[in-house]
């Protein structure tokens, strides 16, 4: 090669971070061009699965055509997206929204509600499942139970199924059909179609409660597997001088045991939280409650509003990394390691 | 991160607690284990019982009431697997699956360069035992498997062997899957719209089960003394690439079965991904099972979602002979 034979040339190359990268001198140089070798695959893979969809995704958010070729820049999907959230606000609404779509963009307040389901449900199912999970992990991590790794297997089971299948499981409890509705039917002479949980109306009580059910059984199993991890590094030595100097395992946990797993908890909140949001199998078979993800499906399949859509997507992803980013950043949660 | 080691410090600078234990904590101290136990006992019904409900319904005729009723029979089974054709409904996985190779395997296009046609040079056609929609998801999440451990484990060894600045944010984008999966579908629409849904599929795939590859061979890693294990093997005379590859990799055996068997397992059900981005071509296994949870009667469903259940329960016990608990290395997702 033509380098190889001009050495000044070739120096000057290798002064540069990139040439000490390919041609490294030193040992701490040739580790570094390990670490670069080994994360090259990993980097593709994230440019190319990740980085490159989701720059179109965002460029496609704010085009004026899409359907043939991106191109032209308008903000109106991002418009109509604001002014149809703000247009849900009670109060002060309907003025902000036509404020924010000054040039006339069709305004839906669906999005807000679709957008309030999804905060308020999520935020529900995960406290629950967080809560659940907390007992779960302490009774697996302090209580001699027989077939201890058995228990584990079973409960971290549904993190196989796929949504769909979550809520068919939630169809076998609980649907016309399903074994507690007629099994509760029978006990009390009530007729099955009026305790169905699924199936139901969008939107009602028993529709929501069903998909409660739904989401619980998809994210209990997370919750519990993540706090097993914060529990596995709990110091027991203070929990048992607390109990032999006299604390109640109440006051043992209180005083002793919550403030060690206090990181844990919230890592497993913000986890699980994002979990929830992004919840949309379950929902698609269930139709209880629209949420954002199953917005996304009536944008794509339905009307085909792909800026629309993208402009959703984009204010969801980034919704959801800068609240775990944060929330991350006030906990030495284990994921953050 | 902020108060690592203040922790001990919060326990002592609360209120100071009764000596009198009040009736909470006599209550908890004789009924807390009772209920927990119960409770765990409880959780793991909710779970697992519609999974062995839905296992036994699938081979009964009809199910009204509480329980199913009518006799067992294996009709459902066959519908389901497509042996037997019924009138009217759509078959079952599709029928079984007759590989045939494609004549123009990829058409690459790029502006101003003359198009350039990928062709299959033979002619092969082959008979299989396998059902379409299985066959085909089985094959795409291997490809995605694929992908997972040649981007999964150097990184794993990267942020778990050596320090380097951006190593833990590396690290946190590795095992955190950043991207939804419905996200990831709308992103992928307009960005590859002329790749074939196979092709895109298995990017996806890859992308979305990453964190578990990681998560699981770093946990391999984490066990062993990988700063000796290399310098020893560096030391005998061994390149850096053959210690990687001949002394590390085999090592960890362990994380990467285990990381293998969990992101194929989760591959082949992948839903919502695949919902959004598939076009045409054999259907995924999920959507199979989407097809059949929305449109068929309630007993064949079973039968099809049982299939599945059937393959998950198989890498269950495959996993714990390996020495792990199911699923659990996935619960950081």
């Amino acid at each position: 090669m033509a380098t190889l034979n001009n050495p000044s040339l070739f120096d000057r190359l290798r002064q540069t971070r990139l040439g000490q990268l390919a041609f490294p001198e030193t040992e701490d140089e040739r580790e570094t061009r390990r670490i670069a070798a080994l994360s090259l695959p990993f980097f593709a893979l994230a440019l190319f699965g990740a980085f490159i969809p989701l720059l179109t995704m965002f460029r496609l958010s704010v085009a004026e055509e899409f359907l043939r070729q991106i191109s032209g820049w308008t903000l109106a999907p991002y418009r109509t997206l604001f002014a149809s959230i703000a247009a849900f606000l009670p109060g002060i609404g309907t003025e902000l929204s036509r404020w924010i779509s000054a040039s006339g963009e069709p305004v839906n307040p669906v999005y807000g509600r679709t957008i309030w389901n999804s905060l308020w449900f999520g935020a529900v199912t995960t406290v629950t499942s967080v809560g659940l999970g907390i007992a779960i992990a302490h009774g697996l991590e302090k209580y001699d139970l027989p077939r201890q790794d058995l228990l584990v297997t079973l409960i971290s089971f549904p993190i196989s199924l796929p949504g769909i299948v979550a809520a068919f499981m939630m169809i076998v409890l609980f649907g016309q059909t399903g074994l507690l509705t007629n099994f509760v039917a029978v006990l009390t002479g009530a007729d099955p179609v009026t305790l169905q949980l699924t199936g139901q109306p969008s939107g009602t009580t028993l529709a929501i409660l069903g998909l409660f059910f739904g989401y619980l059984y998809s994210m209990i199993p997370r919750a519990t597997l993540l706090l097993r991890g914060t529990y596995a590094e709990v110091n027991t030595d203070a929990e048992e001088a607390a109990r032999a100097l006299g604390a109640t395992p109440l006051q043992t946990f209180w005083y002793v045991t919550l403030p060690q797993i206090q990181p844990g908890i919230v890592g497993a909140l913000i986890l699980t939280f994002r979990t929830a949001l992004a919840i949309f199998g379950t929902v698609l078979v269930l139709k209880s409650l629209s949420v954002v993800t199953f917005r996304f499906d009536q944008l794509v399949q339905v009307g085909y509003e792909l800026n629309i859509a993208s402009a959703l997507a984009t204010l969801f992803f980034f919704f959801t990394l800068a609240f775990t980013f944060a929330g991350l950043r006030f906990t030495s949660a284990e994921v953050g390691r | 991160m902020s108060t690592p080691g203040s922790d001990g410090q919060a326990s002592i600078s609360g209120t100071i607690p009764d000596r009198d234990p009040s009736w909470l904590g006599r209550v908890s101290a004789r009924f807390g284990r009772k209920v927990l136990t119960g409770l765990i006992g409880l959780t793991v019904v909710f779970l697992i019982g519609p999974v062995l409900i839905t296992f036994v319904a699938s081979f009964f005729q009809n199910w009204t009431g509480i329980v199913p009723s009518g006799g067992l029979t294996l009709r459902n089974w066959e519908l389901a697997l497509g042996i037997a054709e019924s009138q009217g409904a759509q078959r079952g996985l599709g029928g079984f699956w007759t590989f045939v190779a494609p004549d123009v395997l990829y058409v690459l296009e790029l502006p101003e360069v003359p198009r350039l046609t990928f062709r299959f040079p033979f002619d092969v056609t082959i008979q299989t035992p396998i059902p379409v929609a299985l066959g085909f998801s089985i094959l795409l999440a291997l490809f995605g498997v694929f992908v997972n451990l040649i981007a999964g484990v150097p990184i794993a060894y990267a942020v778990t062997r050596y320090e380097f600045t951006g190593r833990r944010l590396l690290n946190t984008f590795a095992i955190l899957p950043i991207v939804p999966g419905i996200i990831l579908g709308i992103a992928f629409l307009k960005t590859y719209p002329n790749l074939p849904s196979t092709l895109a599929l298995v990017l996806g795939y890859s992308l979305l089960k990453i964190p578990y590859m990681v998560l699981a061979v770093q946990s391999s890693f984490e066990s062993m003394d990988l700063r000796r294990i290399e310098e020893s093997a560096r030391s005998l005379g061994a390149s850096w690439p053959t210690t990687f590859l001949r002394v590390i990799i085999p090592e960890a055996k362990q994380g990467i079965i285990s990381g293998s068997i969990i992101c194929w397992t989760l591959a082949a059900a992948e839903f919502n991904f695949s919902y959004i981005i598939y076009s045409r071509g054999p259907r995924p296994f999920s959507l199979f099972l989407f097809e059949n949870i929305s449109n068929n009667p309630f007993l064949r469903a079973a039968a099809a979602i049982s299939i599945y259940f059937l393959i998950v329960a198989t890498v269950t016990t495959l996993l714990n002979r390996l020495g792990e608990n199911g699923f659990s290395i996935g619960g950081t997702q």
